[in-house]
């Protein structure tokens, strides 16, 4: 009897030793709330001489270190988001654990902005989209608020706050009446980033030309071609006259000089004038040469 | 027989690891603000796998070259300087790619520049020289920007997400 409960303690002895040696065994306690750029230490537990590694984005340590000691990481090991593992081993002990680096506070923004050239008083033409990161170009996945304006000196501007999804923020935006050179800006706090978009006259409108006779033909000509805002159309764009008579039809393309269109028209004694830019008819005028 | 099929299994495995296509599918049905047109999907497809298999050689045979033609920006530093501290410590990483969901989530209204979050299934065993010091098999998201440039579309962020 005494036998028996002489070794049924050995077990108990060997049990409660061998629970004390694993929980003397390697253990690493990774973070859980590690911010990119920012240092950490991480606790281990155990004794004796160890080797840590770290594997993560832009990171790959093997460092001698103490069982029992913090393992000191500094912010500049820690400068990426994403998924680190970290791996203790030595004496035939072996821990790791799995941790993940937040993005820090937003602080740089980059913004595509496109076209770089607009018709005026077009709908849903100008896009703008700003990628938001920390400082250390890690894209931040909290929300945060991005103000976007449009904008030409003299118009009123158009401003938009848009939250950000993981990162991304966009806006879709019609380009405004006035042509001229729109500030197209995306900020964010105090960092602010400015493109330009071209806002062009649109189509013409009231399109119209008169005509006279030449010496070799007809002169025709037409009135300062505009957009419906009133804005100029640009020099260099075409505009084309035609001519229907007996004889057949006469196309000329002239280009826009100095706001107006002029060509010359062959001879006929009775025909149908008619002026066009673009998708844009103009004005048509009955030539009778009696 | 046991060490037949443990044979096979090997090679099986260093195929997965070197040079097979990882097996990507892409849903865009809820991109916007823009539709992906079926070319782009097949491209960025296409380029995204063979994003992870450079990612693969390059991690594994410590190659920054291998990262040239798949990374640009903020991806590409990362994983160069991955490859250069490995090469440094005498580190490899070895990743056998099990397979990526992918959702598209935002493409640009110019067609330049397109979100993806992936989630993807991975085998990743570090090694000291040659030694496995740790592995690891695990399902992770991440987030993905890939800008269009070049003729192929280039991975500009890789960033692993917590689990939510």
């Amino acid at each position: 009897m005494n036998m028996l409960r002489l070794i049924q303690f050995a077990f108990l002895l060997a049990a409660l030793l061998f629970a004390a040696r694993v929980a003397e065994a390697a253990n690493l306690r990774v973070p859980t709330d590690a911010t990119a750029g920012a240092e950490v230490t991480i606790p281990t537990s155990g004794s004796g001489d160890a080797t840590f590694y770290l594997f993560g984005p832009g990171t790959a340590i093997k460092r001698a270190v103490k069982f029992g000691e913090g393992i000191r990481l500094a912010g500049s090991d820690l400068q990426f988001s994403g998924r680190y593992t970290a791996v203790l081993a030595g004496g035939g002990n072996s821990d790791s654990g799995v941790f993940f680096v937040a993005p820090s506070k937003p602080a740089d923004i980059a913004f595509l902005a496109r076209p770089s050239r607009v018709p005026a008083s077009t709908r849903q033409v100008i896009s703008g989209t700003a990628f938001v990161f920390d400082n250390n170009n890690n894209l931040v996945t909290q929300p945060t608020a991005v103000n976007f304006n449009l904008g030409v000196s003299q118009g009123r501007p158009e401003t938009r706050t848009v939250s950000t999804k993981d990162g991304v923020a966009y806006v879709i935006l019609d380009s405004g009446r006035q042509a001229g050179a729109a500030q197209f800006t995306a900020s964010l706090n105090d960092d602010n980033v400015r493109r330009v978009v071209q806002v062009t006259a649109s189509d013409p409108c009231n399109l119209r030309m008169r005509a006279q006779p030449a010496k070799n033909g007809i002169l025709v000509e037409t009135d300062t071609i505009r957009d419906c805002a009133g804005n100029p159309v640009p020099d260099g764009t075409i505009v084309t006259f035609t001519e229907v008579d007996n004889t057949g039809r006469s196309t000329v393309d002239a280009r826009i000089k100095k706001g107006i269109a002029q060509a010359q028209l062959p001879p006929s004694q009775s025909a149908q004038l008619s002026v066009a830019a673009g998708v844009v008819v103009g004005n048509e005028i009955h030539w009778s040469s009696h | 027989m046991m060490r037949f099929m443990f044979l096979v299994a090997s090679l099986l495995l260093c195929a997965a690891a070197f040079g097979a296509e990882p097996v990507v599918q892409l849903n865009s049905a809820t991109v916007a603000p823009r539709e992906i047109e079926d070319n782009t999907e097949k491209a960025v497809v296409r380029d995204y796998t063979r994003a992870w298999q450079s990612l693969a050689i390059a991690l594994s045979e410590n190659n920054s070259a291998a990262l040239a033609n798949d990374f640009v920006g903020q991806a590409q530093d990362e994983l160069q300087q991955r490859v250069s501290a490995q090469q440094k410590s005498g580190l490899h990483t070895r990743y056998i790619d099990h397979g990526h969901n992918v959702q598209a989530v935002f493409y640009s209204q110019d067609g330049s520049a397109m979100q993806l979050r992936d989630t993807a299934r991975l085998e990743v065993q570090m090694l000291d020289g040659d030694k496995v010091i740790h592995s690891d098999q695990f399902t992770q998201n991440y987030l993905v920007v890939m800008t269009a440039g070049d003729a192929r579309w280039k991975v500009r962020v890789l960033q692993a997400l917590p689990a939510k």
